[in-house]
């Protein structure tokens, strides 16, 4: 399976927010991470692969399907977008918030293989103690995870996570990528993540993609990427790629002078 | 509770339950409890059903009244009159619209995030009033030659304008639930006022009508109205079942909901034709009652959750079991008379909701 972006146009009314964005031939079990500055396109272009923005040109495939042309329902059923927004005052515990996210593209019945799917699921992500728990009383980063949690139990071809870890502090980061990291050595889907954190992106991702004003502007592995003068330039601050004595890249980044 | 291995997200000194059988088996011991919830309830509103019809003016015993209901002429023409012919279409007239209230006041609470809504709060009362105001002042009858249903038609079709007006509304660019909520406040406005001014038209006689339909009232109920009303509710249930999952969705917010593939927007607007058909029933039937749209689904959220498989059926028992305890409690008061619903459910219902509400509180500071 490999998904495929070509030549994508998308906006809101009459403000095109992405221009010709083409992400070729992403192979399954490839961890890609989207970066680029606020207000960049990434959003955008999460919720155009999802369906919820209806692209003006361009084609998504994912192996031979152009997913555009796909019920939403089924839509869904093949790409899970994990939104940026998070938790709710819904009188619901966390066990029953996972659940009805598989529940919306399987049939109306709990089956013995949706619970199996949902408890494996919070096991997984180390989420299995917050089952009963209702999903209003969770902090910001447990609500994150549990969001992610909705996401990875439709078991997917395409995983799409919007900024995953933006409520987390650094151990939950490295947790959380490190489960999903696990899931994807099982499932093989695609994961693409929208990333603030470089060097979070450069220790988990196989590939970055630098957005900049809904187009891209560079695509490549992660210590290539990340070397580029258009990053100090795209994000307005100085940067040097180092690396650790471990082998693992580093933004060494501060402001202009 | 077993000892596991420490949770990556608590960090070290935790133990935690990590066990997935026995997430399961509290998923599926929660699932018996609301099971459970629904047959007490039922239990509950089967017993005030019965003390409904079983209590009026004429005192019969209990087992009397059984045998009538189980055998209408065991007892004489008289009493099967009494019975079957008042008493049992006014408490099944009560179980009915205490249904369709609820589950109209839960479908749109969920719709519009918003716990507040109801038919009443959203104006379909008060527009329904007013049609009602029109056929006894006027005599205008919006659907020609309905005979005697005259101002329950009159009502029927502007509460369902009103809901086909908000429906449109929800339509429009950038209307998000809140913008709905104040749509329904500005048509409750409106309709007071046109109200206001029919009751400023009409005679001593005719003000008098208006407020006795305003109040609400049970002694209008029908066979024909009870089966309209079983009708809908036998469609708008499975309807509303059917739609649980992303009705479920659609309570973790829009965009959640939307990025596990609901059609907001379509499901919005299907879940609005069906309240307007329920709203719009049962307030011509009976009138204005307020309140019970607003703590049936209440009461049922506390009980089981916001799993809409659970919560609109019991939304839909509690509903039905407030306003036949109401219909029971406006007997009971002083012998003889009758006092309409509209005001017991206020009267008693408010502060038993605000307690509810005190309670709720309460646990949640603790």
């Amino acid at each position: 399976m490999t998904l495929s972006i070509a030549n994508l146009n998308a906006g809101y009314g009459k403000t095109q927010v992405l221009h010709d964005v083409s992400v070729p031939d992403i192979a399954g079990g490839a961890f890609v991470g989207l970066i680029g500055p606020n207000a960049s396109g990434k959003s955008t272009l999460f919720k155009t692969l999802a369906g919820l923005v209806t692209p003006t040109a361009g084609t998504i495939t994912i192996g031979d399907d152009d997913v555009t042309l796909l019920r939403r329902k089924d839509r869904a059923r093949r790409v899970a977008y994990m939104p940026q927004a998070f938790g709710c005052n819904a009188l619901l515990n966390v066990f029953e918030s996972v659940l009805l996210a598989l529940k919306q593209t399987t049939g109306w019945r709990v089956e013995a293989d949706n619970l199996d799917r949902v408890s494996d699921t919070l096991s997984a992500l180390g989420l299995s103690h917050l089952a009963d728990r209702g999903i209003a009383d969770l902090s910001g980063g447990q609500a994150q995870m549990v969001a992610v949690a909705q996401t990875i139990v439709r078991a997917p071809e395409v995983i799409l996570l919007d900024e995953p870890t933006s409520a987390l502090d650094l151990h939950h980061q490295l947790s959380i990528l490190t489960s999903i990291r696990n899931e994807m050595d099982r499932k093989k889907p695609v994961v693409m993540a929208a990333l603030h954190d470089l060097n979070l992106a450069a220790k988990f991702c196989d590939r970055l993609v630098l957005l900049r004003q809904g187009t891209v502007l560079a695509d490549g592995a992660p210590n290539h990427i990340l070397a580029l003068p258009e990053i100090g330039e795209t994000y307005r601050v100085e940067t040097d790629l180092e690396q650790t004595k471990r082998g693992v890249f580093y933004v060494d980044a501060r402001l202009a002078e | 509770m077993i000892a596991g291995p420490l949770s990556p997200l608590e960090g070290t000194f935790v133990t935690i339950d990590v066990n997935p059988a026995d997430m399961r088996r509290t998923y599926a011991a929660q699932v018996t409890r609301r099971y459970g919830m629904i047959a007490v309830v039922s239990g509950l509103l089967a017993l005030s059903f019965f003390l409904d019809v079983a209590t009026g003016p004429g005192k019969y015993s209990l087992s009397v009244v059984f045998d009538v209901l189980t055998d209408p002429l065991s007892h004489g023409v008289r009493l099967k009159v009494i019975v079957w012919d008042y008493r049992l279409p006014v408490a099944i007239t009560a179980v009915l619209v205490g249904a369709l209230l609820a589950v109209a006041g839960a479908q749109m609470q969920t719709i519009l995030n918003n716990p507040l809504a109801e038919p009443f709060t959203l104006g379909v009362s008060a527009a329904a009033s007013f049609g009602a105001s029109l056929a006894i002042v006027l005599g205008v009858s919006v659907i020609p030659a309905v005979g005697p249903l005259l101002v329950t038609m009159n009502a029927f079709v502007f509460a369902l304008l009103t809901c086909g007006f908000i429906l449109l509304a929800t339509r429009l660019k950038g209307v998000g639930s809140e913008t709905m909520i104040l749509f329904g406040i500005a048509i409750f406005f409106t309709f007071s006022a046109l109200l206001a001014l029919m009751q400023y038209m009409a005679s001593e006689d005719q003000i008098a009508r208006i407020v006795f339909w305003m109040m609400g009232s049970l002694s209008r109920a029908s066979w024909e109205k009870i089966s309209l009303g079983a009708l809908l509710l036998a469609v708008a249930i499975p309807f509303s079942l059917l739609r649980t999952w992303p009705m479920t969705a659609l309570r973790m917010g829009e965009a959640t909901a939307e990025s596990m593939g609901v059609d907001v927007g379509r499901l919005r607007v299907e879940m609005l034709i069906c309240i307007s058909l329920l709203a719009a029933t049962a307030v011509s039937f009976v009138g204005t009652v307020g309140f019970v749209g607003l703590v049936g689904p209440h009461i049922a959220r506390l009980l089981v959750g916001e799993d809409q498989r659970f919560f609109v059926p019991l939304s839909a028992l509690v509903g039905a079991l407030v306003l036949s305890l109401t219909s029971l409690i406006s007997k009971s008061i002083t012998p003889g008379i009758i006092y309409p619903i509209g005001i017991i459910t206020s009267l008693i219902g408010v502060p038993v909701f605000i307690s509810i509400i005190l309670s709720t509180r309460k646990e949640k500071l603790s």
